[in-house]
């Protein structure tokens, strides 16, 4: 006989409610693993839609256009990179390494024949290179930019919904772009829009454009690139190549900062932050909840139970163990609970990735996001650990009760 | 060197309060019970019965006197010692049984030796052979609510000799018993006594039960009225 069989026999003895206290642990355990899937799918989703969305999973810049900015379109083309090619082969050498594209900034004006004019933010980058980098433009009207370099007069720009609203122009239209060479002198370039794009974030659509990087070199006279966006073949090995690259790149001058994409995006930051919060405002709704249920819970069954305690004691039991008993109890409810919610959060999670279900885009997006819950095998333990330690409190006002039972009295009670 | 006896208490007292009234159930009782001795306790209800037997089996303390359980001042066991004292030493029968309904009659008898760190085969061993001594061979695996009320309380009296006590302390053991099965039971626990010299000290005011007794201590109002020996008048 053990102590632990015969806690699990005494749960056995009041079905229903133990049935209702397993329900109530289960139910908590299954709400946590939904919302730490979601929260997992939204920040895996949200990664890499900023990673293949432009921003790579490292850059390559010059400190000096580095220093105090963190934002992915603010790298002057006065700090830019003068040997990116031997910098890219450099790079590409390296294990785990998918491909390093240069994209070169640029800023100005845009106006077209019919006088409208709207002011820009660019980023021109190599087609072909971001394509084999899993970059995604997200071409809406038209086509995207040809591959190949354009010739002198042939130069092609991919514009946003808004900004071209904003110019009143479509795909095969002409308009001009002008912006100030590192010199400061001012320089224009004619185009024809490719294509018309969205970035997904509302803000942006009524600014951004992207052309080819010999476009954009031709209108800011220019040889050099902003920087070289890094991509990796896997996401989590991005601590370990940014190691690496940092001391492949150490000695070299001027000197040069290696950045990783976290750092660029203060977007995901707090978006992690905001979810976080709400995973562990609801966990600690789910803690109270089950905490509250299960100590009533338990409190019934120590109370129902004082004459047989008080037995236990007389027959020479110790206090610890019959406070163990009822701690004991808890966590095989705790116990069965996890397991029961693990086995319902794992169905539920396969049921709604089976439903397809979309979602309104969030503030600041266009798109709308699917619903997707990821199985996080973390938290599949960590529920069950959490509803251990949840039900081990639960237990701490009975099994202090049963502590200072006095025997006779328990004795006598009816 | 003589052998001291199983029971020595002194001048025992015991109070209550219920609200503001402070009621002494015990008021100076002297007994001495030797090894071997079978004695019933009897006494109208409120007499203090009951608050003896928890006293002598120190699930209580005393507020005044002295008790002194085979040699040991019970002043000088703190709460652990008095555990391990019952553990070991004591046996203990209830008139409503208090049998663990979640434990078959085999691992209710199991219970004093599993707390005595006894290894599983020689605590179902023992367990049957107590069972099987009290009548119960044919009902190891039942658990309690398949028992009669009788085959309860025997259940409850191997529970109390199996890991061979000094006393046992019957607490009104035939309350609930028809008067056949309490004579069944009362004859058990003399039985035992004999064959294993095992004090048995029995509560009750079943007239009949207390004219069988070798000794009879008769409490009125917390004090001894009578200590008789012998076989009743």
């Amino acid at each position: 006989m053990k102590l632990a069989l015969l806690a699990l026999r005494n749960l056995a003895r009041n079905r229903r409610r133990t049935a209702i206290s397993l329900a109530v642990v289960a139910t908590g355990t299954a709400a946590l693993l939904l919302t730490a899937g979601f929260v997992a799918f939204s920040f895996e989703g949200l990664s890499e839609a900023m990673i293949h969305g432009g921003l790579g999973h490292l850059e390559i810049a010059r400190q000096s256009a580095t220093e105090g900015r963190t934002a992915t379109l603010e790298r002057s083309v006065a700090d830019g990179l003068d040997d990116w090619q031997a910098l890219q082969q450099q790079v590409e050498a390296l294990p785990g390494v998918l491909a390093a594209a240069p994209t070169l900034h640029v800023a100005g004006m845009a106006s077209t024949a019919a006088g409208r004019s709207a002011a820009f933010l660019g980023v021109a980058g190599d087609p072909v290179r971001e394509r084999r980098m899993g970059f995604t433009v997200k071409v809406r009207q038209g086509v995207e930019m040809a591959d190949a370099p354009p010739r002198e007069g042939e130069d092609q720009v991919l514009l946003t919904q808004g900004l071209a609203q904003t110019l009143g122009v479509g795909p095969g239209d002409r308009m001009t772009l002008l912006a100030v060479d590192p010199d400061g002198m001012l320089n224009a370039l004619d185009v024809t829009v490719a294509g018309l794009i969205t970035t997904g974030v509302q803000e942006l659509d009524t600014r951004y454009l992207r052309l080819h990087l010999h476009s954009a070199q031709r209108l800011l006279g220019t040889a050099s690139a902003s920087n070289l966006l890094v991509t990796l073949d896997r996401t989590s090995r991005t601590d370990e190549a940014l190691h690496r690259l940092r001391g492949v790149l150490a000695g070299h001058q001027p000197p040069l900062a290696v950045v990783p994409w976290t750092e660029r995006a203060p977007f995901y930051r707090q978006v992690r932050a905001l979810y976080r919060g709400i995973f562990w405002f609801l966990g600690s709704i789910v803690f109270a909840l089950v905490v509250l249920a299960t100590s009533n819970t338990l409190a019934m069954a120590v109370m129902e139970r004082v004459r047989e305690l008080g037995t236990l004691r007389a027959l020479g039991t110790s206090i610890g163990q019959v406070a163990g008993l009822v701690g004991l109890e808890a966590l095989w409810l705790g116990l069965i609970g996890g397991v029961l919610g693990d086995l319902l959060g794992a169905a539920l999670i396969v049921a709604l990735n089976w439903l397809n279900i979309s979602m309104a885009p969030p503030p600041g997006a266009v798109d709308p996001i699917e619903l997707r819950v990821l199985f996080v095998p973390e938290a599949f333990v960590g529920t069950i650990l959490l509803m251990l330690a949840v039900l081990a409190l639960a237990a701490v006002g009975p099994v202090l009760r049963v502590a200072r039972l006095r025997i006779v009295e328990a004795l006598a009670h009816t | 060197m003589t052998t001291p006896p199983v029971f020595d208490a002194r001048g025992l007292v015991k109070r209550y309060i219920l609200g503001e009234t402070t009621v002494e159930a015990l008021r100076g009782v002297d007994l001495e019970v030797s090894a071997g001795e079978v004695l019933v306790v009897a006494g109208p209800s409120g007499s203090g019965k009951s608050t003896l037997l928890h006293l002598l089996g120190t699930l209580d303390e005393p507020d005044a006197g002295s008790l002194t359980l085979a040699g040991t001042a019970t002043a000088t066991m703190n709460e652990r010692a008095r555990t391990l004292f019952r553990r070991s030493r004591l046996g203990f029968v209830f008139q409503t049984f208090n049998l663990l309904p979640v434990l078959s009659a085999e691992e209710n008898v199991e219970l004093p030796l599993w707390l005595a760190g006894v290894g599983a085969r020689e605590r179902r061993e023992r367990a049957r052979a107590v069972l099987a001594e009290v009548g119960l061979e044919h009902r190891f695996g039942h658990r309690p609510d398949q028992l009669s009320g009788g085959e309860r309380q025997r259940v409850a009296i191997a529970r109390a000799i199996v890991h061979r006590p000094l006393a046992v302390l019957a607490d009104e053991p035939t309350g609930n018993l028809d008067s056949e099965t309490a004579t069944e039971v009362m004859d058990l626990l003399m039985a035992l006594n004999r064959s294993r010299e095992t004090v048995v000290v029995v509560s009750t005011h079943d007239p009949a039960l207390i004219a069988r007794a070798p000794r009879r201590v008769v409490l009125r109002d917390g004090r001894i009225a009578a200590d008789t020996r012998g076989a009743a008048a």
